[in-house]
């Protein structure tokens, strides 16, 4: 079971200091289960000036029929307690695209430590985002996540900056603007404002995607 | 009782006959004896009945007979002549000590028949007392007749106290007086007449009233004093107990209280610290230091998080939830529940055992117990004794596991609970613990209550190498077998489940 006052409290807290840490968590829905955080991008790397968003994935009482069997036959003691949250870690995916050796280009998949093995429940959902925000600014290549971008990351080690400069000037930081800006920017370059819109909306306020769709029309 | 002395040299059936009413509380009985003794006890003369009463001990039972006489039957009237005449009238007999060194009465009057055989003093030193103690009370039945001086009592209480004074010293050097002895009897014997309906209203007046005489002789502090304090000069002042509401925090009384106000204790600042106690005084201190302790550790406990739940431990909403789990290695504070929940959660992603979930989730150090305790401890000290207290209640309790030497515990002989091996049990038969893997025949998969009894320690104690415990019960085949037999589906558990028990 998660605990959801747990969550509602790290929710508070993270609110408070969001000025000083950047850092975002609020709720998808009304679920407390399902979160969005979001993280900028840290100084001197080539992430710097985006920000990224994050799904946040809170796990409940998983196998929880197995679970009390197992306990039942006395093969596992103490199994009757309640899993997940924050005994299991929250499962954290990058939404934004980027170009990380340790983060998967194409799903957003994280390999970090801290949300697989390593967990604590001491940890929170706060302290998980910071070291998110940590793996950017310190990949970790031998421990690839897309090897793809490990294998750039460790040859050609200037593309790699390149490249991911450029992922997140296209991905991190149109989000960053409004949805009016967006809009005018848009407008701009020549796209009547009434197709603007819709085609913002049909691809959930992403400007590329938007002006994909309005190129291939 | 009174007159179970022998009463020596007599013969005379009065006598005889007064004997056995002393010896039955009962009035009826008292009249009974009288109306039998009437017939016969009517015609003797007085002046036989003065020639026979010639010991102390005889004029003593005489000086009391009025107690048991409550008629006017004819022995009554006799005898009650005859107590005027041996204690010289106005039955103030309990001042009479059978001593020379108290004076006559008679004689004092100047009418004492016995001349030299009188066994009072004829020796004429203190001013005589010549007060009717009866008419300062308020009742004399002699009234006019008596002779004794009828004053009024402020003037008595002070010849009273004289002529009291006068007896006392004769009494405590006189040992073989039976005074002592006889007055302390009569306490019980007093009481007879007070029954109201054997008491005629004419005679009433000769009955003490609610203060003994003998009160007053041993009274040696003002009667009216209620007994509130018991002669104070007479106590030790170590064996005085102090004012308990001083100690409660205020006396009403202040400082007129007659009690011993304690001293003020600094630590609960109540005056309850007993000047003449020492070893009380330092208990005392020592349990208020303790208590004082105790609290602020309490007060200090009340701030302290869990750092999983984020919840103040002790403002938990149930109190099985307001307890710290003490880690052994480290000195981060959690719930206990918190920490036990951790603790023995499925490491379902890959998580080991023992660098993940064993170790504090603050600082990663590896713990091999957790100790629950209602109290936050502030030093090392502290901790130590709540752990060593967790682990002495645990070795009163019989292990589980071990089964009184029938069971395979996990532990060992490091098992925190108590391990007993009972006379014809496995262990006393064969001096080793039995296999550990338990023979099929015993998984009773019908009584599933019993089995999660079995293990209900490890939720208590859960801290045991998994690896161990899954080595010693089952294989994942047996699993498998055993999730089949529940009618379940062992496809239904997952990859991770399976993974879980092949490690």
């Amino acid at each position: 079971m998660i605990d959801f006052s747990r969550v509602q409290k790290e929710l508070q807290e993270c609110t408070r200091d969001t000025e000083a840490s950047g850092i975002k968590v609020s709720p998808k829905s009304d679920n407390l289960a399902r979160l969005i955080g979001t993280i900028p991008g840290p100084i001197g790397t080539p992430y710097e000036g985006g920000t990224f968003q994050i799904d946040i994935s809170l796990p409940g009482m998983k196998n929880e029929d197995v679970g009390m069997v197992i306990n039942l036959c006395g093969v596992i003691g103490g199994f009757l307690f309640a899993d997940g949250y924050p005994f299991e870690p929250p499962k954290m995916q990058f939404a934004t695209k980027v170009w990380h050796p340790n983060i998967s280009s194409q799903s957003g998949a994280i390999c970090l430590d801290i949300l697989k093995d390593q967990w604590s429940p001491a940890l929170t959902l706060k302290t998980a985002l910071l070291s998110v925000q940590a793996l950017l600014s310190a990949p970790q290549p031998d421990d690839p996540q897309d090897a793809v971008v490990a294998q750039q990351y460790i040859r050609d080690y200037q593309t790699f900056i390149g490249t991911a400069r450029y992922w997140t000037e296209t991905f991190a930081k149109t989000s960053s603007l409004g949805v009016e800006e967006k809009v005018q920017k848009l407008v701009e370059m020549g796209f009547a404002e009434a197709r603007v819109r819709s085609a913002l909306e049909a691809v959930g306020g992403d400007e590329n995607l938007a002006l994909e769709k309005l190129c291939s029309v | 009782m009174l007159l179970k002395f022998k009463v020596s040299g007599t013969k005379h059936p009065a006598l005889e006959c007064l004997e056995s009413p002393c010896h039955q509380s009962s009035s009826s009985a008292n009249v009974d004896v009288h109306r039998k003794s009437d017939a016969e006890l009517g015609k003797n003369s007085i002046s036989d009945l003065q020639a026979s009463i010639k010991t102390p001990q005889q004029i003593f039972v005489f000086q009391h007979l009025h107690l048991f006489l409550d008629d006017f039957t004819p022995l009554s009237l006799l005898i009650k002549d005859l107590i005027s005449w041996s204690c010289g009238s106005n039955f103030d007999s309990h001042k009479i000590a059978m001593s020379k060194r108290v004076l006559c009465k008679f004689f004092a009057h100047g009418a004492c028949l016995k001349g030299e055989h009188c066994e009072f003093s004829h020796e004429w030193k203190a001013p005589p007392n010549n007060i009717c103690t009866y008419y300062q009370k308020g009742v004399c039945a002699y009234g006019s007749r008596c002779r004794y001086e009828h004053v009024k009592a402020s003037r008595g209480y002070s010849s009273a106290s004289s002529s009291s004074t006068n007896a006392r010293p004769s009494l405590v050097s006189d040992p073989v007086s039976p005074g002592h002895s006889t007055r302390t009897a009569l306490g019980g014997v007093i009481r007879v007449p007070d029954n109201p309906v054997e008491i005629s209203a004419s005679f009433r007046p000769f009955i003490p009233p609610a203060t003994p005489a003998w009160n007053q002789e041993f009274g040696l502090h003002d009667p009216l004093d209620d007994g509130d304090i018991v002669e104070p000069s007479y106590v030790r002042p170590a064996d005085r107990s102090i004012c308990s509401f001083a100690a409660a925090g205020n006396c009403p009384r202040g400082e007129k209280c007659p009690h011993i106000h304690g001293d003020l204790c600094p630590t609960c600042g109540k005056c309850c610290l007993n000047p003449f106690r020492p070893e009380e005084r330092e208990e005392h201190l020592k349990t208020c230091e303790k208590k004082q302790k105790q609290l602020e550790a309490l007060k200090h406990s009340q701030e302290i998080e869990c750092s999983v739940c984020l919840e103040r431990v002790l403002s938990k909403p149930t109190a099985a939830e307001r307890k710290f789990g003490l880690l052994s290695e480290c000195d981060h504070p959690f719930c206990v529940s918190c920490i036990r929940n951790w603790r023995s959660s499925s490491p379902t992603s890959g998580m080991d055992v023992n660098s993940a979930l064993r170790s504090c989730p603050i600082c990663r150090k590896l713990s091999y117990f957790v100790v629950p305790s209602v109290i936050w401890y502030a030093t090392k000290e502290e901790k130590q004794e709540i752990v060593d207290s967790y682990k002495t209640k645990l070795k009163s309790i019989d292990c589980k596991h071990f089964d009184f030497g029938n069971g395979n515990c996990p532990f060992g002989t490091s098992c925190f609970y108590k391990h007993t091996v009972k006379p014809g049990s496995y262990a006393w038969r064969h001096l080793r613990p039995p296999p550990r893997r338990p023979p099929p025949h015993r998984i009773n998969f019908g009584v599933i209550d019993d089995l999660f009894d079995v293990f209900e320690p490890l939720e208590e104690f859960e801290d045991f190498s998994a690896e161990d415990l899954l080595n010693a019960e089952l294989t994942s085949f047996e699993m498998a077998l055993l999730l089949m037999d529940m009618g379940l589906d062992p496809c239904d558990s997952s990859s991770d489940e399976e993974d879980l028990y092949s490690q």
